[in-house]
This record gives C-alpha cells, sequence and structure tokens, in this order.
C-alpha cells in the first residue's frame, strides 16, 4: 500500500512538478481545485498537466469559416430559466440587467449590457464541443474575460480563480490562466445577432479550449475568489460537484 | 513482461466497456467538423433497433468519461514501458517477434501483432485525441489529420469494432494453437 500511495504521488506530481519549474506558474495551472481519491485523481492532473503543458504559451483554439456555421444553432439543456428575476429581465430585453464583477478585484463594479458592448470585441468562429459527442460551430461576439476584470481594476495577489453564476442555478470556477486566454470571452453575439435565449442570453461564457458543459449560459455574475472551498461540494463547479471532471479538456 | 498483457487487458476492457457508455449517451455519428442531433448523420444506432432513449438509459457518460481518460493513462504508461521494454531487448525483430517459449505464430500473425502496435494503437490515440477541445487547441493537426472531430469520433468507434474483431479472432487462434499451453505460456512464461 505504501509503494502505490508513493508510486500515486509520484505520477500526481511528477507533470505538475515539470509544468511549474518550465513555466513557473502555479498549482491551480495544473491541477483541480480539489483532486479526487484515487487513480481518477492522478488520471486527472495528469490531463490537466499535459493540457497545460502543451498550451504554456496560449495558442487560440482552430477558428473556423463563415460557410462552417451552424445556423441556427442547437440549444441543449436549460433554454429559458424559470427565475422570475430573468424573466423580467427578459421582458425588457434587458435594459435593467447589470454584470456585477467582485470578490478579489480592486474597484467592483457592475457593468450593462451596453456598458460590456462598449469594451474591445472580440468576434471568434469556433466549434462547441459537447462532453456528449457532438459539436457545432458558431460565430461568438463578445468581450474577454480579462477586460471586464480589468473594468474592475483588475485582480488582488491572492486570487486564484473566477467564479462565474448563472441565472438557471449553475456555476463554474475557472484558474486564472483560462481567464487569461483571448478567447475566454463573454459573448453577447451570435452568428451576427444578439444571443438567442435558447444558448445563453443576453451573456454566455466561451472557454474554446474547454467542453461544453464549462461554457455556462445566462451569466449573472462574476466572483474573483481565492479558494472554490466555499462554493457548492467545494470541487470548484457545478458538474465537478455532480462528478465530471472540473477540468473539462478532454 | 508478460504482466503489461495482463495490465493491457484489463485497461482495454474497462477503455471499450466505458467507451461504448460513452457512445450509447449519443448513438449517432456524422463526417467531418459538425455534428449534432438533427444533423445528417453517418450512422444512427436508432437505425439498428434501438432507439435514442433506450441506449441513453443504458449508456453512463459520466462513469464511461470518468473512466475512460483514466484508463487511457494506464494503458499508455504500460504500453510506453512495453514497448520500451521490448525495443531495448530488440524484441521487435522479425525473427524474434512473439511471445516466451513459442515458435507457432506464422508471419500473418506476427504481422497483425505489429500493425496492432505500431499503426492502430497510435491512431486510437490520436483519433481520441481529436476529439479533445484542449488537446486539439494545442496540435490544431490533429484536427486536420481526420478531417474533423466528428470524422475523428467516427473513426474512434470503428476503430473499437475492430479491436473486437480482433479479439474475437486472437482468441480463436490461441484455442486453436492450444489455449491452456498459450495461456499458461503468457502466465508463467514457461
Amino acid at each position: 500500500m505504501v509503494k502505490r500511495m508513493s508510486r500515486r504521488t509520484w505520477l500526481t506530481s511528477l507533470p505538475a512538478l515539470s509544468g511549474v519549474l518550465l513555466t513557473g506558474c502555479s498549482r491551480e495551472t495544473f491541477m483541480p481545485p480539489r483532486v479526487r481519491g484515487g487513480l481518477i485523481g492522478a488520471a486527472d492532473v495528469l490531463t490537466m498537466a499535459t493540457n497545460r503543458l502543451l498550451q504554456s504559451r496560449q495558442p487560440l483554439a482552430r477558428e473556423y469559416h463563415r460557410s462552417d456555421i451552424a445556423d441556427p444553432f442547437p440549444t441543449w439543456n436549460q433554454t429559458n430559466p424559470r427565475n422570475a428575476e430573468y424573466q423580467r429581465h427578459l421582458s425588457e430585453r434587458f435594459r435593467e440587467w447589470q454584470l456585477p464583477v467582485g470578490g478579489l478585484v480592486h474597484r467592483p463594479a457592475s457593468l450593462s449590457l451596453d456598458e460590456l458592448r462598449s469594451l474591445p470585441a472580440r468576434t471568434q468562429i469556433t466549434a462547441h464541443v459537447c462532453e456528449q459527442g457532438w459539436s457545432a460551430i458558431g460565430e461568438w461576439t463578445g468581450v474577454p474575460l480579462q477586460l471586464v476584470i480589468d473594468a474592475a481594476g483588475g485582480v488582488l495577489p491572492a486570487a486564484r480563480y473566477a467564479v462565474v453564476d448563472t441565472w438557471d442555478g449553475w456555476y463554474e470556477g475557472y484558474d486564472l490562466f483560462e481567464v487569461a486566454h483571448p478567447q475566454t470571452i463573454l459573448a453577447y453575439g451570435l452568428n451576427g445577432r444578439d444571443l438567442p435565449t435558447g444558448n445563453g442570453a443576453p451573456l454566455r461564457l466561451r472557454v474554446e479550449r474547454q467542453c461544453g458543459y464549462k461554457n455556462l449560459k445566462f451569466v449573472r455574475s462574476i466572483q474573483v475568489v481565492d479558494t472554490m472551498a466555499g462554493f457548492g461540494k467545494g470541487t470548484g463547479g457545478i458538474n465537478s460537484d455532480f462528478g465530471f471532471h472540473w477540468f473539462a479538456g478532454v | 513482461m508478460r504482466i503489461s498483457h495482463w495490465i493491457n487487458l484489463i485497461a482495454c476492457v474497462y477503455l471499450v466497456v466505458s467507451g461504448v457508455h460513452i457512445f450509447l449517451d449519443f448513438p449517432e455519428l456524422y463526417w467531418g467538423h459538425t455534428g449534432y442531433r438533427g444533423y445528417p448523420a453517418a450512422f444512427k444506432l436508432a437505425d439498428w433497433g434501438l432507439s435514442w432513449e433506450a441506449a441513453g438509459a443504458i449508456g453512463d457518460r459520466r462513469w464511461g468519461r470518468n473512466y475512460h481518460f483514466t484508463v487511457a493513462w494506464v494503458f499508455l504508461i504500460n504500453g510506453a514501458i512495453y514497448v520500451g521494454w521490448n525495443v531495448y531487448q530488440r524484441h521487435f525483430r522479425w525473427q524474434s517477434f512473439g511471445y516466451a517459449g513459442n515458435g507457432s505464430y506464422n508471419s500473418l500473425q506476427k504481422t497483425t501483432y505489429l500493425l496492432l502496435i505500431f499503426v492502430y494503437v497510435p491512431l486510437m490515440i490520436l483519433t481520441g485525441l481529436a476529439q479533445s477541445p484542449g488537446f486539439t487547441a494545442a496540435m490544431p493537426a490533429l484536427l486536420d489529420m481526420f478531417g474533423g472531430r466528428q470524422s475523428a469520433r467516427t473513426l474512434h468507434t470503428i476503430g473499437t469494432v475492430l479491436l473486437l474483431l480482433f479479439v474475437v479472432v486472437h482468441v480463436a487462434e490461441i484455442v486453436r494453437a492450444g489455449f491452456l499451453t498459450k495461456v499458461r505460456s503468457m502466465v508463467t512464461g514457461q
């Protein structure tokens, strides 16, 4: 047993250790907030660390041509949150809707849709890759998440994760490496139009290097934190609370 | 090194079972970069008598994904040790290829084993990685190699069927060559 544990520890720590040596990044870049027990946890770390080593220069996910776009874009799971406040915003076409950006940032802020649109925008034609096996290509327009956090003064030194929560009761944590990626955007447009309700209006997250379930729809707020311990079961996101991978790069 | 065969067997059983679970939760295959429910499919399990809902009731993709991506590492590390050791031992030379204590495998069988290790396994790894948004962001050539993410998924599934056919033939060969003798030689080396 002692021998097995030591081998597992070795397997677990080697890629992360080499990653830290190579890029000088923190633990959060190579391991989920809470590493699961046993072989599954060791494999989680190997998978995430390998991905992050290969992605250390923040390469862009493949961007496609207009002719590849799926229009209408398929909808899945929640297509219209029942939350009363959301329904009011929807009926008012999100006029009063605001995105609070708080937690470990220098100047907590609240941004309207117009304010988000006035920030530098990015348009990308990328594949939405669902962990179930389907994939579809859409043209997403939005503002990089990093710029939104910068609009709130940027993160404090203790910051480790950005937590996104949604009008349909989902939440997910993203490490700052993922936040910093240029294609990590809060999208308000899809295929040249406002983001449709079924695809997460008025704002959804695009995390192009991870599976669909990390691309939360109906974004409600952004909170920067030092630990994921206080959220849900503490695994770092609602999907990992349910037993799915926290790092959804595969 | 015989133990690597049995680790490999357990890993492959887990990979196939978990892979089938993942597939059953989305039992259609497509060609190209795009594929979703409603998009023209290359293969629908429903056409073969198992409806989407019935397949989904059997398939558990959460279990499937957790085990598939865990056992993939076991398979990979075990395989790397196996190949590394045999290269070191110069085991892959044509005349000496085969397992301990035998002279009874013919050249067709030897060719099959070499193709399996050096062509089939790399293709299965690559078609698997080509479905991953993380690996394809780092290595976009994976997408071009197979003509798209959905093509890679389809080829990965065809590869699974080929593996099952191989197992049938492999076991039949062993039975023909004397099942007990061969299994004993794979366990004991005698």
